[in-house]
């Protein structure tokens, strides 16, 4: 070839390869010579050319005349359409497809956005920047016929390296070395891409070798595709048996180890799980020789506890109760809690039972006035018509706690002029003799059906 | 660039001359006009019966506390920035270190001015902080501040005063002189002992600055909580003191002083951490707002109440948009840090916008309530009643304490602008002087 044969001063050293120039690469000395070499590369009109060093060389972009990247405007932009993506995200989530009503705080509101729309910002300014770099400086870039030049595996290490490309339009090798020459070059080289070695025959064996991988790949799928468009009655193929048939039985199922056939076992006769006995009916279960009790459990409070013990607990009985009972039977126990309000919004009507309220002149309603004690702590363990039973969530002690609690409040909502005591009966206008319990609410009756009789009659309660 | 290390250009002028006794006089004269006017404004004024003061000098020593804040902060900013260069090594910073050095030896003649506030304190003067006032120990009226008034009493006050004004003058000057000795020497080995007593300077510095911005500023509210307070006034402080140090420099460099030595590459860094420290405020002020928005407890939203609704939140407004928006969007750009005009015109509007930020933060607690409490009246001091009760109420002293303090700390910087400009020994200088930003 033409390059082989005439090797003067004027024309490079040549480096294998048997295809067309590549390009030729010079190396300089120091990264000064490096930048005024590129500068002189850029003033004769060179574009298709670069720099190679072992680090970034400062003012080696001005001197090739590299204009400045664009990423920066690119990354603005990417942080533009993060802020407003982030924005428009909450706004869509929050404030338009699925507006959800949290502790009564607006579903729109710039403050709360703000910390979601940064974070956004950042993210996509970010990957703007890092993919961005990559695209721009077409990376990842894992072969250049430049490899195959010795000295180009010391820029690395020592070598300053100048190539031009012979794209390049004014690309003339004798001319361009001299170039390079001129400018200082310590040595300059050509390099010739070998004839593409994708063009050569690829060794039987190998496309074989792919063939029959491929076909031994695709079983799998083959078998996939034919159990899902037949039936068979063979049982599956067990590849581990013993770890799909372990010797042991399952919760609920049969077995005919057992002379009952079945796999569970049940507690033994007489037995009791460690402190779950529970023996004492009074406090466990409200009930006093099979009656519901009109007494308090003894473990509790008896009549010669101080007033701070019966005051901590009846405060422990209204903790429990603004937490468990009063989002139905509001605070005050007249049945007209949170959830109440929150039917009424959406226009319907509903009320919890009213605790508090007196029986009236005949004896009706009131009936929660009216329970024994241990039929209020019944009310509470298992729940009666739609109310559920709070057994699981509030311990016994607790629940009698409240039944002190909603007693303390029946006895505050029907109070009458001898309870007041006489220290701050002092200013208070003259009262009658007898007072009557305040008429309860006017929105007392319930449900959707003809209103009874009575202002809240059994099961007023309940919904529907 | 054909080398990686420059040497210092041989016609270039270092010596500090007279600049810095002219920069002193000028200052002199601006304190003494501009203090003066605000003196004579105040005597022949009448007190602000309206906002709950019965002195009339409680307006000119609130505008003094920001005023005063405002120099300690551009001198604070400065002291961060020498310290975090040895800290770090830096190499753009060397050329410019020196002028920090000079702004950072202004904390002796700051601190004497803050005398002014502190005697009256001392003294009894009970319009300036509420919580030296004799209503703040009402345990009814004030029952969650008078918790507070062991640490907010007036002799504690003065004796942390004093301490804070012994660490910043002290770390200050440590800095400069050790910079000034290898001017002489050329010891690279101070560079070394610089860098190792900076990490520890740098825990006090942090420390000290958040305590001067609880005590001197945020005492003002005494019944407010906030614990970013003093990482704000921080961030503040440092877009004070880079914008102040890019002019100051321009300004030397006018004088045909350091003009081979600094250039756009200089600039543009120093208007990157202007740039940097913008977001960084705008940032912590955030936080704080935020948190304190969302819990949503009156204990902590009363301060934002009055700055957010009513007269002031056009203030509120002009510092979102003025003090970080607009700059920020702008200073984006790699130009307005590069080209000097636009660079100027950022760091004065920065200077202008820092002082805003320190009034906005002291002038709404100026209001003071007077209530009646158990059948006396009494004074609830700052953040009381209504909105509407809360004016912007400017008044010329605010400005006129300003400028004329500004002038005290120009008497500071000149007092140090002295021999050489440059550490003309320190090992980093050649690089310093080859730098460029990308």
């Amino acid at each position: 070839m033409a390059h082989d044969e005439h090797h003067d001063e004027s024309t490079p050293s040549a480096v294998n390869g048997d295809g067309e120039l590549y390009g030729i690469l010079a190396e300089y000395d120091t990264p000064g010579a490096l930048i005024a070499a590129a500068r002189k590369v850029r003033d004769a009109g060179y574009t298709e050319f670069d720099c190679y060093s072992p680090f970034p060389v400062h003012g080696i972009d001005e001197a090739m005349g590299i204009k400045r990247t664009i990423l920066p405007l690119l990354i603005f932009g990417g942080g533009c359409a993060g802020a407003l993506g982030g924005i428009l995200l909450q706004w869509w989530t929050n404030a338009y497809n699925w507006q959800w009503n949290i502790s009564g705080k607006p579903t729109w509101s710039i403050p709360a956005n703000v910390p979601i729309a940064f974070e956004t910002t950042i993210l996509l300014s970010v990957f703007t920047a890092f993919f961005g770099m990559w695209i721009l400086n077409k990376l990842p870039q894992v072969w250049h016929p430049y490899f195959r030049v010795e000295r180009f595996a010391r820029v690395s290490d020592d070598a300053f390296l100048l190539g031009i490309e012979a794209k390049d339009e004014r690309f003339e090798l004798t001319a361009t070395t001299k170039l390079l020459k001129d400018a200082g070059a310590l040595e300059v080289e050509s390099c010739f891409l070998e004839t593409d070695p994708a063009r050569k025959n690829m060794p039987k064996w190998i496309t074989a070798l792919i063939v029959s991988s491929t076909a031994f790949a695709l079983i799998p799928f083959a078998i996939a595709a034919k159990a899902r468009n037949s039936h068979s009655a063979e049982p599956h193929m067990h590849i581990f048996p013993d770890m799909d048939f372990q010797p042991k039985f399952k919760a609920d199922t049969a077995s005919d180890l057992f002379p009952d056939g079945r796999a569970n076992r049940g507690t033994i006769a007489g037995t009791v799980a460690r402190g779950h006995l529970n023996a004492d009916d009074l406090f466990y279960r409200g009930l006093e020789n099979g009656q519901w009790t009109q007494g308090f459990p003894r473990q509790l409070i008896t009549k010669d506890s101080s007033d701070s013990e019966v005051t901590q607990l009846v405060n422990r009985g209204q903790n429990r109760f603004n937490i468990y009972c009063a989002p139905c039977h509001g605070y005050d126990g007249r049945g007209d809690g949170a959830i109440s309000k929150r039917v009424a919004q959406t226009g319907g009507t509903w009320l919890a039972r009213n605790l508090v309220e007196a029986p009236n002149e005949k004896g009706d309603g009131g009936v929660a006035v009216k329970m024994p004690n241990g039929q209020l702590f019944n009310t509470i363990s298992n729940g009666f018509q739609t109310m559920m039973g709070y057994a699981a969530q509030i311990p016994h002690a607790d629940r009698w706690a409240i039944v002190l609690y909603i007693r303390a409040m029946q006895r505050a909502s029907n109070a009458s002029y001898e309870d007041v005591p006489p220290h701050q009966l002092e200013g208070m206008p003259a009262v009658p003799p007898t007072m009557a319990p305040p008429p309860p609410p006017a929105s007392a009756p319930a449900g959707s059906g003809a209103p009874p009789p009575a202002p809240a009659p059994a099961g007023s309660g309940a919904p529907q | 660039m054909t080398a990686l290390s420059k040497s210092l250009h041989p016609e270039e002028k270092i010596k500090a001359g007279k600049l810095g006794s002219s920069l002193s006089k000028a200052g002199m004269a601006i304190a003494v006009v501009f203090l003066g006017i605000s003196i004579v404004l105040t005597l022949f004024g009448s007190a602000d019966t309206n906002s709950g003061h019965a002195s009339k000098w409680a307006r000119f020593l609130h505008a003094y506390v920001i005023g005063w804040a405002y120099i300690f902060s551009i001198s604070l900013g400065a002291l961060w920035l020498v310290m975090l260069h040895h800290l770090t090594r830096s190499r753009w910073s060397t050329v410019v270190r020196r002028v920090a050095e000079a702004m950072s030896s202004a904390f002796p003649i700051i601190f004497v001015a803050g005398l002014a506030f502190i005697i009256p304190l001392l003294a009894g003067y009970k319009d300036l902080y509420y919580w030296n006032h004799p209503d703040a120990h009402d345990p009814v009226l004030n029952h969650h501040l008078h918790h507070k008034l062991g640490w907010l009493s007036p002799g504690f006050f003065a004796v942390r005063y004093v301490i804070y004004g012994v660490i910043f003058t002290g770390m200050a000057s440590y800095f400069a002189k050790t910079s000034r000795k290898q001017d002489e020497s050329g010891d690279p080995k101070l560079s070394e002992k610089m860098r190792i007593v900076s990490a520890p300077a740098m825990i006090v510095f942090a420390l000290a600055t958040t305590m001067v911005a609880f005590d001197i500023l945020m005492s003002v509210a005494p019944k407010w909580y906030s614990t970013i307070y003093g990482v704000n006034f921080w961030g503040s402080a440092c877009v004070g003191g880079f914008a102040a140090l890019a002019l100051l420099v321009l300004g030397i460099q006018r004088t045909g002083r350091l003009t081979h030595s600094i250039n756009a590459d200089h600039y543009h860094d120093m208007g990157k951490w202007m740039f940097a420290f913008t977001f960084f405020w705008a940032y912590t002020a955030f936080s704080q707002f935020m948190l304190q928005w969302y819990g949503n407890m009156p204990e902590e939203t009363h301060w934002y109440k009055y700055r957010l609704f009513g007269e002031w939140q056009w203030v509120s407004i002009a510092m979102l948009v003025g003090f970080w928006a607009f700059p920020f969007v702008f200073l984006l750009s790699r130009w307005t840090k590069r080209i000097v005009p636009s660079l100027v015109f950022f760091a004065v509007w920065q200077l202008v916008f820092h002082w805003l930020d320190l009034y906005w933060n002291v002038m709404p607690s100026y209001d003071w309530l007077e209530v009646t409490s158990g059948g006396a009246t009494m004074n609830a001091g700052p953040l009381m009643g209504n909105v509407a009760y809360h004016h912007v109420g400017f008044s010329p002293v605010d400005i006129t304490v300003w400028i004329g303090l500004v002038g005290l700390l120009l008497v500071g910087i000149g007092r140090n602008l002295k021999g050489n400009l440059i550490p003309i020994k320190d090992p980093t200088l050649g690089l310093s002087l080859s730098h460029e930003t990308m």
